[in-house]
């Protein structure tokens, strides 16, 4: 039962890193970056290149990544938001889907279709616990997911950046009339999304492996983190990921857990998908506006 | 839009069309004819998301899935039931309909935002539970051996014979939208997507707007999908993944999302294009990736949107306005007045507007007035459906307004103007007012138009008729949104500061025409800042301050009221008694 609930978690961490980024380019840019589960698939090929240069543990080459995927972040709000402006909100939908074409046939032409390992964040395998044994990797996912949540809130909250940050998502308009340099935040905060969205990627190339066509899956996760967690909630898109990820390792094991339960297709990972998209239409069915309400401002 | 169509581009646009007609007879390899009919079934698929994504604006991304559904429900019904290809056809158009009519109403209600993410959504439990109902639809494997096109138990075999069916299926397809999108009812399209609040103020219900458009594009899928089987004989769950939608999307924002033309050219180009650049291999993808964002960016109406703005030009070619004509005297039936009952409304804690009573009568002309802030216009938006009222009511003669959405106040003969002019600026200033006679269930285009040219003519803005809204100064705008309030021939006009940013010879001509619609009985209510244009114009005046109703009747006595010169005087003033 720990073991599934670590299992879950550590992607639930995984998760929300994705989400966060998604969340933070909601606020500062009032886009939907369609781009973000590919740039998740991105980062797991960085670490898996990286790793075939350098063979080290994922730890170290985990500034590497968020390096190359801040530069990468910078250069999708280059050509696919701040061209589209002033655009219709549909604009922006697609230009990132493009990109998140061009990144998922890049990724196809250099590393091929097959599902690739990256490299496990630190060696060794299992980790006992008293009478229980977790899996490192997991735990190791779990940490260094906090760290860098932790990282981003100090950001945020303690920062003179932070706060220019903070204060361009508020109001672009009002930030740009106190002198702070809107476009450049804009950019800044697809950077970070990126880079949180790579180490994601590399967080996760090891249990979960890495294949081109990864994005989508990442990408509605993350969207429906949001939108559970409430629309511009950065609290909540941590928690809405958490809680994804937990139901969907959980509820498969559940005939393992609860013996009475009988091992057939209602309990697949299939199914656990279907219903998470199905919680999550009624939610938008019953309440229009996210299961929290919304805590991006609405701007006419 | 029938000239936005074609404008300029007839000439190229017909030699295009004939050299597509010839191409399949000229390339008549099999392959090449394969590809070729199924590039049509792309261009309806391309047709029918036009409706939702180009005239409503709507990032739908159900539009594969209605295509894949299209597809299983023909591939199903014609291997286990042994369904002739009409039959299937019909039936897969009614299951896609079926499903858009379905969630259409939880769906279109949501926001950008949320309809993306709802409309992919179901497009993924589609995609799954094919996928695991095996029994049904053979999961991953698919369906095999579906038979192909046969009409009145004659087999059609592939090849030319499948080409020209399907083919005639398209331009079939292609003439029934472009009726609907050609017509005053496209104009409709447009001024609900780029204008919304304007929309609504000339009668046009938004919502059933999106509706119809929604299940269009379903319906147009589903033919689709229902193609597809018959050709590729063989459905597997490719046919429900976001790559489709990803390709559809491309062709029609690559063709252009709003012209019958760019269907086919996106449609026909990006099936095209993976052949021509064989050479670039697993490349091409990317650079596909890449021509999509370019397009995006540099020419957001598609390659015929492009093509039509750079002939235009080259060679620019002047729209020459219709004749005007008068518009028909409407059936005088009502003569209520519109009568404000206590009308409250916050926002947050500020009072905008507390215990608000006044009434206008038919045949007066009553001046709202105020400082800035004083709730005039939040009245307007109250009494038209734009705002929700907390408190009190708005009647016109037994109908209580403040429940009514927009446009259904519109269609009670109810026209306003708006402070911050609400143009769909795209179009062209005639359109502006010709949309305006939709509701007139008689008018076709042509008539609407050139009864829009009469409107135009007596504000004294006709000469500017066939110019782009946006181009044209705040003045002028200002009297073509008179022009569309007139052209609903309402018996009640709510004008939002008309005088400002006109001349004293233009404020003349405005006065004399308001004096007019006075005398054709027509009750004007008018917010002005401007106090000489008011005092020779209305027969009441109603002083609105920090929300309340301070002192009405006749000009001379408002004017002269204390609290009214202290409150536009910025004095202190005593408690309201």
């Amino acid at each position: 039962m720990l073991q599934v609930l670590a299992n879950g978690l550590a992607l639930g961490a995984a998760y929300a890193l994705v989400a966060l980024g998604f969340v933070l380019v909601v606020n500062a840019a009032s886009a939907v970056n369609f781009a973000q589960g590919d740039l998740v698939m991105a980062g797991g090929f960085a670490a898996v290149a990286l790793g075939r240069l350098w063979p080290v543990p994922g730890i170290v080459l985990l500034p590497a990544v968020l390096a190359i995927m801040a530069v990468l972040g910078l250069l999708l709000s280059a050509i696919a938001y701040f061209p589209l402006r002033g655009r219709p909100a549909t604009a922006v939908f697609v230009s990132t889907i493009a990109v998140g074409l061009m990144l998922e046939n890049a990724a196809n032409a250099i590393f091929g279709a097959e599902p690739q390992a990256g490299p496990p964040l630190f060696p060794g395998a299992v980790i006992a616990l008293g009478p229980v044994s977790l899996s490192r990797q997991a735990l190791a996912v779990i940490v260094t997911a906090a760290v860098l949540i932790t990282a981003q809130e100090l950001l945020f909250a303690r920062t003179r950046l932070g706060q220019r940050l903070r204060a361009t998502a508020q109001d672009r308009e009002m930030a740009a009339a106190i002198g702070i340099n809107v476009t450049w935040m804009i950019a800044l905060s697809f950077a970070l999304a990126a880079a949180l969205g790579g180490a994601a990627g590399l967080l996760l190339a090891n249990s979960f492996f890495v294949t081109p066509t990864d994005g989508t899956n990442y990408m509605l996760k993350a969207y429906i983190a949001v939108v559970i967690g409430g629309w511009g909630s950065i609290p909540g898109a941590v928690a809405g990921a958490l809680l994804i990820a937990v139901f969907e390792v959980v509820y498969p094991s559940l005939p393992l857990l609860v013996p009475a339960l009988p091992a057939s297709w209602l309990f697949s990972e299939t199914t656990a998908t279907i219903i998470l998209y199905i919680v999550v239409l009624a939610v938008l069915l019953l309440r229009p506006r996210g299961l929290f309400g919304e805590a991006a401002l609405r701007r006419a | 839009m029938k000239m936005e169509f074609a404008r300029g581009l007839r000439a190229p646009l017909t030699a295009a069309a004939g050299g597509l007609a010839i191409w399949p007879f000229v390339f008549s390899g099999a392959y090449d004819l394969r590809l070729f009919t199924l590039a049509g079934i792309y261009v309806l698929l391309v047709l029918g998301y036009q409706f939702i994504f180009g005239h409503s604006g709507a990032l739908s991304l159900t539009q594969g899935a209605f295509f894949g559904l299209g597809a299983y429900a023909t591939a199903i019904l014609a291997v286990h039931a042994g369904w002739s290809f009409p039959e299937t056809l019909v039936l897969s158009v009614a299951v896609s309909t079926a499903l858009a009519a379905v969630i259409a109403v939880p769906v279109l209600r949501l926001e950008s935002h949320y309809f993306a993410l709802a409309t992919l959504g179901i497009a993924q439990v589609l995609l799954l539970v094919c996928r695991e109902w095996v029994p049904l639809t053979g999961g991953v494997n698919g369906i095999s051996g579906v038979p192909g096109f046969a009409l009145l138990g004659h087999a059609i075999p592939n090849g030319v014979p499948s080409l020209i069916l399907v083919w005639s299926l398209v331009i079939i397809a292609a003439v029934l939208a472009w009726r609907i999108q050609g017509g005053i009812y496209g104009l409709g399209f447009h001024v609900v997507r780029a204008a919304p609040a304007a929309a609504g103020a000339i009668g046009l219900d938004g919502g059933r707007f999106r509706l119809v458009a929604f299940l269009l594009s379903a319906a147009y899928a589903g033919a689709a999908g229902a193609l597809f089987v018959r050709v590729n004989r063989i459905v597997s769950p490719d046919v429900l993944e976001f790559p489709l939608m990803v390709t559809c999307l491309a062709m029609t924002v690559i063709g252009g999302a709003t012209r019958i033309a760019g269907a086919f050219a996106g449609a026909v180009l990006l099936v095209y294009l993976p052949e021509w650049f064989r050479p670039l291999d697993k490349y091409y993808l990317i650079a596909y990736g890449a021509g999509l964002l370019a397009m995006i960016v540099v020419a957001p109406d598609g390659l015929i949107g492009a093509a039509a703005r750079l002939r235009q030009r080259i060679a620019p070619e002047a729209d020459t306005p219709p004749e005007p004509a008068r518009l028909p005297r409407p059936a005088n039936t009502i003569t209520a007045s519109l009568v404000f009952r206590d009308v409250a409304k916050s926002f947050g804690g500020v009072r905008a507007l507390q215990g608000v009573s006044f009434e206008l009568r038919r045949g007066e002309i009553l001046g709202l007035i105020g400082p800035n802030g004083s709730g005039k216009t939040t009245l307007v938006n109250i009494a038209t459906g734009l705002e929700a009222r907390d408190g009190g009511a708005v009647l016109y003669g037994n109908r209580l307004l403040t429940r009514l959405p927009p446009f259904a106040i519109a269609r009670l003969g109810i026209a306003r103007t708006f402070q911050n002019v609400c143009l769909a600026g795209e179009m062209s200033a005639l359109d502006n007012v010709a949309v305006a006679r939709s509701l007139d269930g008689d008018v076709d285009l042509e008539t609407a138009r050139s009864q829009a040219m009469y409107l135009l003519e007596t504000l004294g803005v006709g000469g500017v008729a066939m110019m782009r809204a946006l181009d044209l100064p705040h003045g002028v705008q200002r009297r073509i949104e008179i022009a569309r309030a007139l052209a609903l021939q309402p018996d009640i006009l709510l004008l939002d500061e008309p005088a400002a940013g006109l001349n004293e010879r233009e404020q003349a001509d405005l006065a004399s025409r308001i004096r007019t619609l006075r005398t054709l009985g027509l009750g004007i209510l008018l917010i002005e800042h401007n106090m000489p244009f008011l005092a020779g114009l209305a027969d009441r005046l109603v002083c609105l301050h920090e929300g309340r109703v301070i002192a009405q009747g006749s000009p001379g006595g408002v004017r002269q009221d204390p609290q009214v010169i202290a409150a536009y005087l910025g004095l202190p003033q005593r408690a309201p008694g």
